[in-house]
C-alpha cells in the first residue's frame, strides 16, 4: 500500500486506472480541470490515452466512442459540462454502453461561483438526458479515499450493468488534500474491498434482449459479431424500429435492469447513532456530510437525541433507510431544496422534514447543533432553513 | 458497375435491411451504392469495416444496412465517437461514416473540424439532399441560393457554405483534412474511384455527394415529385472541376487530395504514448 497526501482528483485519477481505465476524455472546467491534469500525466504512463475535447459534448462522445471500441473511459467536469453531456449520456444509456461519469459539483445556476462547492445536480444525476424511460446509478463519496473507491465501484458496476456510471463529489471533496492509500496489488485491492470486472464482448446475435439480466456483455464494435447499436429503440438485433411495443420491451430493460437488481450497490451509505430510535435524523451526502457527522457527535454529547444518515448510492433512491417515524433534516449545498423532496417522498407518512441548506460555503457545527436544537424543541429554523410543508 | 441486387448485396449488406425506407426514387441508394461499390473494388471484407451514420434521411436509411458491425451515433456527433472509437480499434480497421448535410456542415461541423484538424483515419460520405429532408423539407448550410424549402417560402436568402463563392470544403482543407472531393449522385463509376482513394487515405477524408430528393426537396422547389425533374436539376448544376459553367453549383470531382501526408491521429497517438509509456517524456 502506498500512502500519499494528495486530492480527490488523484485518487480517483488512481482508481480509475486501478479499474482498467485507460482512455479519459475531458474539457478544461474548475472543479474538475485538476482531474483531467491527472489523468493526461498518469494515463500515457501506463499506456493509455487522455484527448482534450473541443466541448464536453465532444469529451463524452469520445468516450462513449472508445468504450464501443473495448476500452474501459471515463470523464469528469462540473455543471455547466454536465449539461452538454446530455446528449451522449442519453445515447450511452439507450446503447447500454459502459462508461463512468464523474461531477464535481459547483454553484449555479450556469457558471455561478467557479471555486465553490454546491449540490445543484441532485435531480440532473437521475435525469441526465431527455425522454425518460430509463434509470441512474449514482454514487457521492465524501473523502479522497472514497472517491477512489467509488470510482473501482462505478467502473465495476457500468460493466455489469453495461451502462453509464455517474459519481457526483463536488469541488471542496475533489480539490483537497487528504491522505490517500493507493492498493499495489490485486490482495491489497481486495482488502479494500474493490472490485473489478473485465471489458467482455457480446456476441449476439441478440444484443439488445429484453430481460432485466445482469452480466449481458455490451456491444463492442470491430470484432465484427454483427453489432450494431443506434439512438433509435432497438430490436433484440439492434435494428433501429418505430413501434411502441418494442420501445416498452426497451424501456423495461432499462429501467428494471437497475431497479430490480439494486442489492449490488445499496450497500453503499453511512449511518449513525441510528440504532437507538434518534428524535432527529440527518440527512445529508458528499462535503456537507462530513460537518454533519462532527455536528452529530457533539449533539450526542450534549444528550440530543441526533441519528445521521449519509447517503453514497443516491440514485435509485435508497427509500429503504426512511422507515422510522422521526424528524428529518435535510442538510444540503443549495437553497432550492433538492435531496429534501426525495426525503419527503420516502420518510413515514406523518413524519416532519425540514431542509437546510448552504451553498459555496459548509455549513458550520454550531450552526447545524443549533438546528438540530431548535427542531427537537419544535421552535422553527428561520435563518437558514424552512419547513418543507411552508413551501 | 452493377446498379442491381447482386452479389455485392449479398456479400456486404443485411437482407433485413435493404431496401431501405427510403422514399420512392431518393437518390441516396445511388450514394450508398458508390460507397459499397467502392469497398469491394478495394476487396475488402465485411470484417475490415466499422460503418457509423448518424440523424437524418441518410444516417438512418443506412444505419445497419453494413453486414459488419456498425453504430448511428447522435446528431452531428459522430465525428466525436468516430475518434473514440479510432484510438481504440486497430488501425488497419476502416471507419467509413455515412452522414448527412445537416449533420456535417449544420450541427456537427464543429466536431468535424476536430476531425480533420486531428487527422483520424476516417472516411465521412457526406450525402446531400440539399436541406433537412427527414423534418418535411427546410434550408440547410449547403441549400444553392434562392431555393424554395417549408422554411424558406421566399427562396433561401441567407448566405451559406456553399453561396458567395464559398465552398465548406475549404474550411476542412484549412482544418487539416486530408482528402476532399465533390460528386453528385449521378457521377456513378467516377464517383467510386474517388471514394476508393478516399477510403485509402490514410487520415481524414471527405466526399461530399448531393443527391436527389424528389418527396421534398424537388417537390417544393421544382413543384414536381417527378423524379427525372431533379436528377436533371442537379445535373444541369454540376460539372466537372475546371470545367464549370456559369450555373455550376457543384465542381465536381478530386478537390484537395494530400493523402497520407499528415501524421494520421491513431497512429500518431498510439505511437506518442508508447514512446512516454516506455520513456517517461516525449
Amino acid at each position: 500500500m502506498k500512502r500519499f497526501l494528495e486530492t480527490g482528483n488523484f485518487a480517483i485519477t488512481e482508481g480509475a486506472i486501478l479499474a482498467g481505465c485507460r482512455f479519459f476524455s475531458g474539457y478544461p472546467i474548475t472543479p474538475a480541470t485538476e482531474l483531467a491534469e491527472a489523468m493526461s500525466l498518469r494515463l500515457p504512463q501506463v499506456g493509455g490515452f487522455y484527448l482534450q475535447a473541443e466541448d464536453e459534448c465532444a469529451a463524452c462522445h469520445m468516450c462513449v466512442g472508445a468504450s464501443l471500441g473495448g476500452m474501459k473511459a471515463m470523464t469528469a467536469t462540473s455543471g455547466p459540462g454536465y449539461i452538454l453531456y446530455a446528449d451522449p449520456l442519453g445515447w450511452a444509456l439507450g446503447c447500454e454502453t459502459p462508461l463512468v461519469v464523474l461531477n464535481s459539483g459547483r454553484v449555479g445556476p450556469v457558471s455561478g461561483i467557479t471555486g465553490a462547492p454546491g449540490q445543484g445536480e441532485f435531480y440532473l444525476m437521475r435525469y441526465p438526458t431527455q425522454g425518460g424511460n430509463y434509470e441512474t446509478i449514482c454514487l457521492a463519496p465524501n473523502t479522497a479515499q472514497e472517491c477512489m473507491a467509488m470510482t473501482v465501484e462505478a467502473f465495476y458496476l457500468s460493466e455489469r450493468f453495461r451502462m453509464p456510471v455517474l459519481v457526483l463529489a463536488d469541488q471542496l471533496i475533489t480539490d483537497g488534500f487528504e491522505d490517500i492509500s493507493v492498493p499495489e496489488n490485486e490482495d491489497e485491492m481486495k482488502e479494500m474491498e474493490f472490485r473489478v470486472w473485465p471489458r467482455k464482448v457480446c456476441q449476439g446475435p441478440e444484443f439488445y434482449p429484453f430481460t432485466d439480466d445482469l452480466d449481458i456483455p455490451p456491444v463492442v464494435l470491430g470484432h465484427n459479431t454483427g453489432g450494431v447499436c443506434s439512438d433509435w429503440t432497438p430490436t433484440v438485433e439492434g435494428y433501429d424500429i418505430e413501434e411502441v411495443e418494442a420501445h416498452h420491451k426497451h424501456a423495461y430493460r432499462l429501467i428494471y435492469k437497475v431497479r430490480n437488481h439494486r442489492d449490488l450497490f445499496n450497500h453503499h451509505y453511512q449511518k449513525k447513532f441510528m440504532d437507538d430510535d434518534p428524535d432527529l435524523i440527518v440527512v445529508s451526502y458528499g462535503s456537507p456530510s462530513r460537518v454533519v457527522n462532527t455536528a452529530v457527535i457533539k449533539a450526542r454529547e450534549q444528550g440530543l437525541k441526533v441519528g445521521s444518515l449519509r447517503l453514497i448510492n443516491l440514485w435509485p433512491f435508497p427509500d429503504e433507510h426512511f422507515t422510522q417515524r422521526a424528524k428529518y433534516l435535510s442538510v444540503e449545498l443549495n437553497w432550492d431544496g433538492e435531496l429534501v423532496r426525495e426525503v419527503q417522498r420516502a420518510v413515514p407518512k406523518d413524519s416532519e422534514v425540514h431542509f437546510l441548506g448552504t451553498c459555496g460555503d459548509l455549513p458550520t457545527t454550531p450552526d447545524l447543533i443549533e438546528t438540530f436544537e431548535k427542531l427537537l424543541k419544535n421552535e422553527p429554523i428561520s435563518r437558514k432553513g424552512w419547513v418543507l410543508e411552508e413551501w | 458497375m452493377e446498379y442491381r441486387s447482386s452479389e455485392i448485396t449479398s456479400k456486404y449488406l443485411r437482407s433485413k435491411k435493404i431496401p431501405s425506407t427510403a422514399c420512392s426514387g431518393c437518390g441516396l441508394g445511388m450514394n450508398h451504392k458508390i460507397v459499397v461499390q467502392a469497398i469491394k473494388e478495394l476487396g475488402l471484407e465485411v470484417a475490415d469495416v466499422v460503418w457509423g451514420t448518424s440523424i437524418g434521411c441518410a444516417g438512418r436509411q443506412t444505419f445497419a444496412t453494413w453486414k459488419g458491425d456498425g453504430f448511428a451515433g447522435t446528431h452531428g456527433r459522430a465525428y466525436a465517437i468516430a475518434r473514440g472509437l479510432r484510438i481504440a480499434l486497430p488501425p488497419e480497421k476502416k471507419i467509413i461514416l455515412t452522414v448527412g448535410d445537416g449533420d456535417a456542415f449544420g450541427i456537427g461541423l464543429m466536431h468535424l473540424i476536430h476531425a480533420a484538424r486531428s487527422n483520424a483515419d476516417i472516411t465521412v460520405i457526406v450525402n446531400d439532399n440539399l436541406g433537412y429532408q427527414s423534418t418535411g423539407g427546410q434550408y440547410g448550410w449547403t441549400t444553392p441560393q434562392g431555393s424554395h424549402t417549408d422554411s424558406s417560402p421566399y427562396g433561401m436568402f441567407e448566405h451559406n457554405l456553399m453561396s458567395d463563392g464559398m465552398d465548406v470544403l475549404e474550411i476542412l482543407k484549412g482544418a487539416g483534412a486530408t482528402f476532399l472531393a465533390r460528386h453528385v449522385a449521378m457521377d456513378g463509376a467516377l464517383a467510386v474511384e474517388t471514394v476508393k482513394k478516399a477510403i485509402l487515405n490514410k487520415g481524414l477524408s471527405l466526399v461530399h455527394m448531393p443527391y436527389p430528393c424528389p418527396t421534398n426537396f424537388a417537390s417544393r422547389e421544382l413543384g414536381s415529385r417527378n423524379q427525372v425533374n431533379i436528377y436533371r436539376w442537379i445535373k444541369e448544376r454540376a460539372a466537372p472541376l475546371g470545367q464549370e459553367k456559369e450555373n455550376t453549383v457543384w465542381a465536381t470531382g478530386i478537390w484537395y487530395d494530400a493523402s497520407n501526408s499528415r501524421p494520421e491521429f491513431h497512429e500518431f497517438i498510439h505511437e506518442t504514448v508508447e514512446k512516454i509509456r516506455r520513456t517517461g517524456t516525449l
